[in-house]
């Protein structure tokens, strides 16, 4: 292994002049960067910034176009990760890349030479035992993946790469999903790891505070060129800020407050099971007005799913009552609770939300195909239905050549926003929103808010899921914070403070007066 | 891969547009003969002569194009049984078991009504026509019910479902007419009785009036899958079933309905072949070889992508294909089953152009040579 | 009595011998609904090359080799071409159907070779069975092979960041799979029923496949479920042994296919999965594209 020679403080990992293209886009444009044995070096950017390109790039999973890459002062050429691997560099993604239904133990030596053509379970358990002790990790190494906690996938992954040797370890997200006292626990190891002379490169998208607590130094990535690189103790967040997004503001939505009508949705005491027959939606009441939003803010996992599904008619409540516009509909259908007003906007919008080998017309359908107006004895009227399309897409700005392309040809917010268009344009009574800008860029989220705001002025109520805490505060009237499948609270925005909000989504009330 | 200084490399289809789709089909067909003459060069035999019999049998000679007309009816009903459930994304190979429920229940009415054994009715043939059409479409469509009841409520894996319940009526129908069974000749010979002369069904331009439903139900799908909600239903449930129940489409709903529609046409096929084939008119002694045959429809589906109007021709040539295969098989005396190897070859052929349909390749000129990767020291 | 549990068990081993190909494939993401039509080569051709050659070595050895080669060409279409693996299965079965009734037909009739030798009655190939169920059972759960490839078929993302060459390894596999398929039609037209006849197999692929649902993807509840099976079928061949009169033959062959369908049913219920879980390979049936 080429790393054991390089001694604390010198460039262990190291990237010039990085380009490569993708088909219209120039993704790395000239990215330099290196990083020191020992060093915790963040690279910061929005979606779409390059990083994941340029993480893909260091991990061997693209080659570049132009630009090389150096390890220990020699150049290298990546094939694959596998060649990455056997250079001592790991990587935790985002999305765990883990087996579910292995055990941690499988997952680790999975791929690893060592572990011999007959497994040697007991030396294998002893080895990682030892890893575990070396840097403060605590696990069962027998538990199966898909029992475990958002955080102890992350300290799997971290193992397995330790495991075969990782000296230098990049960490996609490495706080995404976790809770708070979760991530207070992966700091402290990363601070660890870093003492113990791992070289450690975290990509961030915009958790700002994490940057500044445990980067030794930050790059900023925009439009897939590296526009700032400094040491972080001569940062601050708003610098970062500035430098992320290129302007001085973040994302604002000017929030109103509309005069609160009658109940549209009144929730009382429900339950669900989720697919593993678990209660993951555990006696959970609530309101929602005409006019109002209420954000449901919660790490995903937490039942925000079962409890969306529920209210569409997706999934079968266990107990409790959903009453729609004065209507019970615990027991009716999902199509049933359109026709009664519901809009309803997926998280997964290219597997769930549209149906990508569909043309958006069709796509279009979707929301529209049970509703007569469309029809003419039973026969659809396709002309309508292309010409209504085609409002939409002017409506909304939906970049798209002509309403005939399918919708996997869409990019992220594009599709995002024919979606919103599609489910706003039936004047839902009742709008449900599951982390409605995931993924998407700013000018996209910015505008998808201003939809979910302008949907409430119409006089909608709102249910508005997600996970990040600047978009809760921004739109809600009323925040609601969710752990293990219940309502920590519903607080009126005037009274909520960030912090009982994020302590509350982790499972702790702050014992303070509000 | 490259090939001198060209760089050939698989490209995903971003779109097929029909003109491309219909092309791809025909030079699926094209190379699929071809390659079944290599069946004839292995036999000793020259394929165009071969092919040349085989065409001017089926399509051009008085006494094989009705033949070719009767399987094309056959071969178009099977199609549909399949194209159904194919539209929603799931695999109905239980044309045969659905056929043979259909048979039974179309000679089940006479049986009830004790015609066949005494040859005379007091009953209008109009209304036993009709009967026995029903008949055969509601036992079918029971038989397809089991499967699309089970793929929804439980997710039951289709295939095997259906393949079972082939069997089961294999045998069912073995047990109704063979051995002293309710459906017996009374001649023995392991058929079933006969239709009565007076029940012999209406010829239209010298072809059994099924011709016309089978051409009716095509347009009907064809309407049904293009401008209707259950058509939409079920090519948004075949596309991606979790956007489908989004759109607030039932997953249980859209199978067991597929299933019916299905089962009840490759019922009508089998009153087709059964009860309204001049010369038939009996659940005959290989009624398994029908069965069989029925499998052509899935290849007719594959091949016309489930477009109920493109399978009219598609139907028609390998109906004929069939017939002018027993035929040569005879004449240029090969060995048995000849137009069974013709539907293997046929089959794999199309199942490697499936992949046309999503990829293409694209040859680009390479500008100059760049290194290998791989590690360097 | 002894002679009817013996002819149990030999039907047994053909359904065992394929499903446990079959469970190899599945176990690493391949779906092959082909098993009949890869038997059908194996059995056909097997009984072709012993017919000709006297030998019923080189008659398992090519009813095995077109096996492996239909495992190969399964795996062309679904993991290189990217096939749907349910069309490229429906593929091989039609094709395997097809194709040998034509092949076989001049070879229709009985095999004519000196019975292979048995044990008190019982073939050896039994014996073969329940040392290949406990080799796959041994290498799928106690090696590192084992471990690639139910990670390829759990998760063939995580296993090509792992550094495992998916492709390549449910390409041996699904070879695998095939010559097993191919040595079980083999064994069924060179011992079991040493009679060539057009499309013989009559299911029992298909059964074999619901078999292999029904093991949960564990070799040994598919030795039990084979046992079962192998004795339903004998009995639904010869139902004047235990039950003399009862109902019509023809009325006994459907048995063994009703009896599938019910345990299909009853293990998906929820009651069933509740209890033992669905070890489904969580990327049975899906190609695998690399980002």
């Amino acid at each position: 292994m080429l790393l054991k020679q390089i001694k604390p403080g010198e460039i262990v990992l190291e990237a010039r002049g990085i380009t490569k293209r993708f088909p219209g886009v120039i993704a790395n444009d000239q990215v330099n960067f290196e990083i020191k044995v020992g060093e915790i070096h963040a690279i910061l950017g929005e979606n779409g910034a390059g990083k994941s390109t340029l993480m893909k790039i260091l991990f061997g999973q693209y080659q570049p176009d132009e630009g090389d890459v150096f390890v220990g002062g020699k150049q290298v050429k990546f094939k694959s990760p596998l060649d990455a691997i056997d250079l001592g560099i790991g990587m935790v993604h985002q999305h765990r890349k883990l087996v579910p239904a292995h055990t941690v133990i499988e997952n680790i030596i999975l791929g690893h030479p060592g572990a011999g053509r007959i497994i040697d379970l007991p030396r294998v358990s002893r080895e990682i035992g030892e890893l575990c002790e070396r840097y403060g990790f605590s696990i069962d190494l027998k538990a199966k993946i898909w029992q475990l906690s958002e955080g102890e996938k992350q300290i799997v992954e971290i193992l397995k790469s330790l495991y075969r040797g990782a000296e230098v370890l990049i960490m996609d997200e490495p706080t995404a999903g976790l809770t708070a006292l979760e991530t207070e626990k992966l700091l402290a190891s990363v601070e660890t790891m870093s003492r113990e002379n791992l070289a450690i490169v975290p990509f961030i998208t915009h958790k700002l505070p994490i940057v500044l607590r445990i980067s030794d130094r930050v790059t900023i990535l925009r439009q897939g060129k590296v526009v700032a690189s400094f040491e972080t103790e001569h940062a601050t967040e708003k610098s970062l800020a500035r430098e992320l997004v290129g302007r001085d503001i973040l994302i604002r939505t000017e929030r109103t407050t509309v005069e609160k009508g009658k109940p549209i949705l009144e929730v009382q005491e429900l339950s669900a099971f989720n697919d593993r027959d678990l209660m993951a939606l555990n006696g959970v009441s609530f309101t929602i007005h005409e006019g109002e939003i209420l954000g449901v803010a919660g790490v995903s996992g937490n039942g925000q799913g079962e409890l969306v599904e529920v209210l569409a008619g997706l999934r079968p409540s266990v107990k409790g009552k959903v009453i729609l516009d004065g209507k019970d509909v615990t027991a009716m259908s999902s199509r049933k609770r359109w026709q009664l007003g519901m809009g309803y906007v997926p998280a997964d919008r290219n597997h769930v939300g549209s149906i990508g080998e569909f043309s958006l017309v069709e796509n279009t359908r979707m929301n529209y195909y049970f509703d007569s107006s469309f029809y003419t004895r039973g026969s659809l009227n396709q002309h309508k239905m292309r010409a209504f399309t085609q409002e939409l897409i002017n409506e909304y700005g939906v970049a798209a050549p002509n309403p005939e392309v399918k919708a996997k040809n869409l990019s992220g917010g594009n599709l995002q926003k024919l979606i919103m268009a599609r489910v706003l344009s039936r004047n839902p009574r009742l709008v449900i929103a599951h982390l409605p800008t995931q993924g998407l860029d700013i000018g996209a989220i910015e505008f998808v808010r201003n939809k979910l705001h302008e949907a409430k002025e119409n006089g909608a109520g709102v249910l508005l899921i997600s996970e990040d805490l600047d978009e809760i505060f921004s739109l809600s009237d009323r925040i609601a914070p969710m752990y293990e499948g219940k309502f920590m609270d519903i607080v009126p925005i005037e009274q909520a403070r960030r912090d009982a909000v994020g302590a509350m989504m982790a499972g702790i009330t702050l014992e303070e007066e509000i | 891969m490259r090939a001198g200084s060209y760089e050939i490399k698989l490209v995903k289809r971003i779109s097929l547009t029909n003109l491309r789709a219909l092309m791809l089909s025909v030079i699926a067909g094209v190379v699929a003969l071809f390659a079944f003459g290599f069946v004839f060069v292995a036999a000793g035999i020259d394929p165009f002569m071969a092919y040349q019999k085989i065409f001017s049998f089926s399509f051009f000679n008085d006494f094989g194009l009705p033949l070719t007309i009767n399987r094309f009816i056959f071969l178009l009903l099977c199609t549909y049984a399949f194209i159904i459930p194919f539209r929603a994304g799931l695999w109905n190979i239980g044309m045969p078991g659905q056929l043979y429920a259909g048979s039974l229940a179309a000679f089940g009415v006479l049986h009830v009504l004790d015609i066949g054994k005494s040859t005379t009715s007091h009953m209008s043939p109009l209304i036993i026509w009709g009967l026995m059409l029903a008949a055969a479409a509601v036992a079918a469509a029971a038989t397809g019910a089991i499967a699309g009841f089970l793929k929804g409520k439980y997710d039951i894996n289709e295939i095997v479902v259906t393949m079972m319940l082939n069997y089961m009526a294999y045998w069912l129908v073995s047990y109704m007419i063979k051995e002293g069974g309710p459906f017996m000749n009374p001649g023995g010979r392991g058929e079933s009785f006969e239709l009565p002369s007076s029940l012999h069904a209406p010829l239209i331009w010298g072809s059994p009036y099924t011709l016309l439903i089978a051409l009716a139900l095509g347009l009907m799908l064809f309407h049904m899958f293009a401008k209707t909600k259950l058509g939409y239903e079920i090519r948004a449930y075949g596309q991606n079933p979790a956007a489908a129940s989004y759109a607030g489409i039932s997953r249980f709903r859209i199978p067991l309905l597929v299933f019916i529609l299905g089962g009840a046409i490759a019922g009508l096929a089998g009153y087709h072949y059964f009860g309204a084939v001049p010369g038939v008119y009996k659940i005959a002694r290989n009624y398994g070889f029908f069965g069989d045959l029925a499998f052509y429809g899935i290849i007719c589906g594959l091949i016309s992508r489930g477009n109920p109007l493109a399978s009219i021709p598609v139907a028609f040539l390998f109906g004929g294909l069939s017939v002018g295969g027993r035929y040569v098989q005879g004449e240029l005396g090969m060995s048995f089953g000849l137009d069974y190897a013709l539907l293997g070859v046929l089959m794999i052929t199309l199942v490697a152009f499936q992949f046309f349909y999503q990829y293409q390749i694209v040859t680009t000129r390479i500008r100059k040579e760049t290194s290998d990767v791989g590690i360097l020291h | 009595m002894w002679e009817f549990f013996i002819r149990s068990l030999d039907a047994s081993t053909i359904f065992l011998i394929a499903g446990l190909g079959e469970l190899i494939g599945q176990r690493s993401g391949v779906l092959n609904v082909g098993i009949e039509g890869a038997m059908l080569f194996g059995a056909t051709l097997g009984f072709m090359t012993a017919q000709s050659t006297g030998s019923y070595l080189l008659g398992f050895l090519v009813g095995m080799a077109i096996g492996g080669l239909l495992g190969l060409m399964h795996g062309f279409f679904s993991i290189s071409l990217k096939v749907d693996q349910v069309v490229s299965g429906m593929g091989i079965w039609i094709l395997g159907f097809g194709l040998t009734t034509y092949l076989g037909a001049p070879y229709a009739g009985p095999l004519g070779m000196d019975r292979i030798p048995t044990v008190m009655g019982l073939s050896p190939f039994f014996v073969l069975a329940v040392v290949l169920a406990g080799a796959v059972w041994f290498v799928l759960s106690k090696t590192s092979l084992g471990l690639q490839i139910r990670s390829v078929g759990e998760d063939p993302s995580v296993a090509e960041v792992s550094g495992i060459n998916v492709s390549k390894t449910r390409y041996y596999c699904s070879i695998m799979a095939g010559m097993l398929m191919g040595l079980s039609g083999a064994i069924y037209s060179l011992d079991y029923n040493p009679v060539w006849n057009y499309n013989f197999l009559q299911g029992w692929g298909f059964i074999a496949l619901a078999l292999v649902f029904f093991s949960l993807w564990n070799p040994f509840i598919l030795l039990g479920g084979s046992v079962l099976f192998g004795t339903f079928w004998q009995l639904s061949l010869n139902p004047q042994l235990v039950l003399p009169g009862l109902m019509s033959r023809y009325v006994w062959r459907m048995v063994p296919f009703a009896i599938t369908l019910g345990v299909l049913l009853m293990m998906s219920t929820k009651w069933f999965r509740d209890r033992w879980g669905s070890a489904k390979p969580q990327a049975l049936g899906q190609p695998y594209f690399k980002d």
